[in-house]
C-alpha cells in the first residue's frame, strides 16, 4: 500500500478522517429509516474501495465475512419473527410480512456497517491508524502492543505450520477420528506457547535497552499529516449528516 | 508483589499480550486444521489471565477481537465477550480455580456461562440470533420446535461454549503447570503457580 | 581514579535460587577503559552484566546485597528508564534483540532515539552515521525479521551505540558471527573505545581480548578470582586452573620460560611475541 499511498488521494486521507466516514455510515443507517438507503451503502463503499485500488480485496472480505451470515439472518427473521400477515405457511413453519421487513432492515444495517468497517481497514494502514490514535492520547505502551501483535501473528502462524509438519513426521496422528485429532492439539500448541512465552523475557530486556521506559516524551520518525482534503471531507460529512437529520425530522 | 489494575501492566505483562493474542489465533488455526468442532480461540487469554491477572487478560481479549475484526467486522461487538472471559478467568485464577483438575472443570463451566450471558444478547439484538452457520442451524431447529428466541440462542450458545471452555481451561492448566518458577517469579500472578 | 561504576560487597541470589550466583563482588570500573569479562559458562558473567544494567534487581528481582553505584548513583534507586540513558546493553541472542514493531532496519536502529525523544532530523543523521560505521547500510530497507543471525547482531549493536550511552555492556556479541563478522564487531568496539566509552565486554575469543582489552575480570563460580591488566591476567598460568584459555602466544611464552628461555615478559599477542622473540634472538647474537 505504501507505494500507492503517495499518489492515491483516498489512501492519503488522515486515518481519523476515514474512521469518521465509517462512523458516518454507521450513524446514517439509523437516521434514514428505509432499508434501501442502507443497502445502497454497499455499492458506495465498493466504489470508494475500487477508487483506492482495493476493490477486489473488499469484495472478497464482504463475501467471506458477511454474505452467508446475512442470508441466515434474513431467513431466520422471515420464518420466526412474530407477525400477523402470513405470506406462506407449511405446518409450523410460516413466513410473515413483518418478518421479511424486519429481516431486510436488520441485514441492510449489518451489511452497511460491516462494509464500512471492511472499507476502513482496506484503505487505512493499521500503522497509520495506531499512530493517529497515539497523537490523540493512546499511551505509547498501547500502541506498542497493537503493532507488536500485528508483527507476531504471521511469525507464529509460520511456526505453527513448521511444528505441525514436524509432528506428522514424528508420528503424531493428525487424521482419523475426532478423538485422535483432538489428541494432536496439545503437542502441537504447547511447544509454541512455551517458547513464545519464554521469549518475552528477552524481549523485555531488549525494549528496556532501547529506552522504552525512559522518562522523556518520545518522538516519531514517521509522520502523517492532515491536509486540506481532510478538512473538505470532514465538512462534507458534517453537512450530509445535518441534511439527513433535517430530512428525517421534516419528512 | 503489588497487584491491581494500576500495577498489573508491567513490561512483562505488556509483552505477553501480543504473544497471547497470537496464541488465541494459532489455537483457532490448529483447531481448524485438525477439523475439530470447537474454536479453542481463547487459550492465550486464559493463560495470560492466570499469570498476569484479570485486567491484562481483559486487554488481551479486546485486542484479539479488534484484530480479528480487521478482516471480519462481526467480531467487533463480541469484543465484550472476550473481555469478560479474560476478566472472569483472572478472578477465578486468583481464587485458585486453576490449581486442581476438579476446580478447573468448575472454572470451565463458569467461563462458559459468562461467555454465554454476554454473547447471547449480542447475538439476538444485533444479529437476530445468528452468528455462524452451525449455531444458526441449531437455533433454527430450536425455534422451529417452538422455543422462544432467547431460550433458543442461550441454549445454542451454551452448547457451543461448554466443550470449548472446558477443554481450553484444561489445556491452560497443563501449560501453566509446566512453566518454571524462575519465569513465574517475574509475573505479578505467577506466585499462585510456583512449586515452592 | 576516575571510576564510573563502583561495586562494593555485592552478592546476588535469584528469587527462585537457593545459593548466591554472585558472591562478594568488589570492583571499580574506570572511565574510558575496555574491560573483558572471562570465565567458564555458568560462572556468573551474564548475571554480572545484568547487575551493571540494573536488570538485576529491577527486572529479575531476587536478593541483591551490597552496593552498586553507576555514575555515583545506587542502581537500586535508579529506574530502568534512567539507566537506559547511561548504560547501553547488547546481549547474546540476536534473534530476539529487535523491537518487534519496526518494518525496516533503518527504523529499527532509530527506535531507541525515538524513545529518548530525539528530534527526527537528528535521528536521521545519527542513524545514517551508525549504519555506515557498523557497515549495514545495504540492509537499511530490509525487514529485521528477515535477517541472518550475524546481521541481526550488528543491527542490535548499531541500535544501542546510536543512543550514545557512556557505558556499554556487551554480552558475547560475536557468538553468532564468522571470523569476518567478529573482526568487524571488534572494529566497532575499538571505535567506541576511541570515543571514550567505557566498555564491559563478555567474550570467549581470548586472542581478541588480548589484543583489544585494557583489563580483564575473571569470574569463576560467582566470584572475581582474578582482576588486573590484560597483560597480567592473560600471562598468568593461574587462569588455566579456572578453566580459562590463555592466548596461544602466552602458552608459547610460558612453555619457553619453563624450558629456561629468559623472556622479559610473557607475550600475549602476536605482535608482542614477535617482538620478544626478536629481542631474545638479538640477545643471543642472532641476526634476521
Amino acid at each position: 500500500m505504501s507505494q500507492a499511498a503517495k499518489t492515491n488521494y483516498i489512501l492519503n486521507l488522515y486515518p481519523t478522517t476515514k474512521l469518521l466516514f465509517t462512523l458516518f455510515i454507521a450513524l446514517s443507517v439509523f437516521i434514514v429509516p428505509t432499508y434501501w438507503y442502507a443497502y445502497a451503502m454497499l455499492p458506495v463503499c465498493l466504489i470508494i474501495a475500487i477508487a483506492a485500488g482495493q476493490g477486489k480485496e473488499f469484495i472478497t472480505l464482504v463475501r467471506n465475512g458477511l454474505l452467508i451470515l446475512l442470508v441466515f439472518i434474513f431467513l431466520m427473521q422471515a420464518f420466526f419473527y412474530p407477525g400477523a400477515q402470513i405470506l406462506w405457511q407449511a405446518g409450523i413453519l410460516k413466513i410473515t410480512q413483518e418478518g421479511i421487513l424486519y429481516g431486510l432492515n436488520m441485514t441492510s444495517r449489518i451489511l452497511a456497517i460491516g462494509s464500512a468497517f471492511i472499507l476502513f481497514f482496506r484503505i487505512t494502514s493499521v500503522k497509520d491508524f495506531v499512530y493517529s490514535l497515539e497523537k490523540l492520547g493512546l499511551p505509547p505502551k498501547g500502541a506498542y502492543v497493537v503493532l507488536a501483535t500485528l508483527q507476531i501473528i504471521p511469525e507464529m502462524k509460520k511456526q505453527t505450520s513448521v511444528i505441525m509438519d514436524a509432528q506428522k513426521t514424528r508420528g503424531v496422528e493428525t487424521e482419523g477420528t475426532m478423538m485422535v485429532r483432538a489428541k494432536a492439539f496439545l503437542p502441537t500448541i504447547s511447544p509454541l506457547i512455551l517458547s513464545s512465552l519464554a521469549s518475552t523475557e528477552e524481549r523485555a530486556i531488549t525494549l528496556e535497552s532501547r529506552a522504552f521506559s525512559a522518562p522523556v516524551k518520545k518522538t516519531h520518525l514517521y509522520e502523517i499529516y492532515k491536509t486540506k482534503h481532510d478538512t473538505v471531507v470532514r465538512i462534507g460529512m458534517l453537512v450530509a449528516l445535518l441534511i439527513l437529520i433535517a430530512g428525517r425530522i421534516l419528512l | 508483589m503489588k497487584t491491581g489494575i494500576k500495577n498489573d501492566f508491567t513490561l512483562m505483562a505488556i509483552l505477553l499480550i501480543p504473544v497471547c493474542v497470537a496464541i488465541n489465533m494459532v489455537g483457532f488455526q490448529i483447531a481448524q486444521l485438525l477439523r475439530l468442532p470447537i474454536f479453542l480461540d481463547s487459550i492465550g487469554t486464559l493463560v495470560i489471565a492466570m499469570v498476569a491477572g484479570p485486567w491484562v487478560a481483559l486487554v488481551a481479549g479486546l485486542i484479539t477481537n479488534l484484530i480479528n475484526s480487521i478482516f471480519n467486522p462481526v467480531y467487533l461487538p463480541f469484543s465484550l465477550v472476550s473481555m469478560a472471559v479474560g476478566l472472569a478467568a483472572g478472578f477465578l485464577s486468583m481464587k485458585g480455580m486453576f490449581k486442581k483438575v476438579w476446580k478447573v472443570i468448575i472454572a470451565g463451566i463458569i467461563l462458559a456461562f459468562v461467555s454465554t450471558i454476554i454473547a447471547a444478547p449480542i447475538t439476538v439484538i444485533l444479529f437476530g440470533g445468528v452468528t455462524g452457520s452451525t449455531g444458526g442451524a441449531i437455533t433454527a431447529v430450536l425455534l422451529a420446535s417452538g422455543q422462544q428466541i432467547w431460550t433458543a440462542v442461550f441454549s445454542t450458545q451454551f452448547i457451543q461454549e461448554i466443550g470449548d471452555k472446558l477443554l481450553s481451561a484444561f489445556i491452560c492448566f497443563l501449560i501453566v503447570r509446566n512453566m518454571s518458577d524462575r519465569y513465574l517469579s517475574k509475573l505479578n500472578y505467577g506466585q499462585i503457580y510456583m512449586k515452592d | 581514579m576516575n571510576s564510573v561504576i563502583k561495586i562494593s560487597n555485592m552478592s546476588y541470589k535469584y528469587p527462585t535460587g537457593k545459593v548466591d550466583v554472585l558472591k562478594n563482588i568488589n570492583i571499580e570500573i574506570e572511565k574510558g577503559l575496555l574491560y573483558a569479562v572471562v570465565g567458564p559458562n555458568g560462572g556468573g558473567k551474564t548475571t554480572f552484566c545484568n547487575v551493571l544494567r540494573g536488570f538485576i534487581p529491577h527486572f529479575y528481582r531476587g536478593d541483591l546485597r551490597g552496593e552498586v553505584l553507576v555514575n555515583g548513583k545506587n542502581i537500586v534507586e535508579s529506574t530502568l528508564g534512567e539507566l537506559s540513558l547511561s548504560v547501553g546493553f547488547v546481549f547474546q541472542n540476536p534473534f530476539i534483540q529487535i523491537s518487534g514493531v519496526k518494518e525496516t532496519v533503518f527504523e529499527e536502529v532509530a527506535y531507541g532515539l525515538e524513545n529518548l525523544g530525539v528530534h527526527p532530523d537528528e535521528i536521521r543523521t545519527r542513524v545514517e552515521a551508525i549504519l555506515k560505521l557498523v557497515k549495514i547500510e545495504h540492509l537499511r530497507d530490509k525487514n529485521p525479521f528477515e535477517l541472518s543471525g550475524g546481521q541481526r547482531q550488528r543491527v542490535a549493536l548499531a541500535s544501542i551505540i546510536v543512543m550514545e550511552p557512556d557505558i556499554l555492556v556487551i554480552d558475547e556479541p560475536t557468538s553468532q558471527l564468522d571470523p569476518q563478522g567478529t573482526e568487524e564487531v571488534f572494529e566497532i568496539i575499538q571505535i567506541m573505545k576511541e570515543k571514550g566509552k567505557t566498555i564491559i565486554l563478555v567474550e570467549h575469543k581470548i586472542e581478541l581480548i588480548a589484543e583489544f582489552a585494557d583489563r580483564v575480570i575473571l569470574l569463576h563460580d560467582g566470584e572475581i578470582v582474578m582482576e588486573g591488566t590484560t597483560q597480567d591476567v592473560l600471562s598468568d598460568e593461574k587462569a588455566l586452573s579456572y578453566d580459562v584459555m590463555l592466548p596461544q602466544y602466552a602458552m608459547l611464552g610460558l612453555e619457553l620460560k619453563k624450558r629456561g628461555v629468559p623472556l622479559r615478559k610473557i607475550p600475549i599477542t602476536e605482535e608482542q611475541a614477535v617482538e620478544e622473540m626478536n629481542w631474545w634472538m638479538a640477545e643471543r647474537g642472532v641476526r634476521i
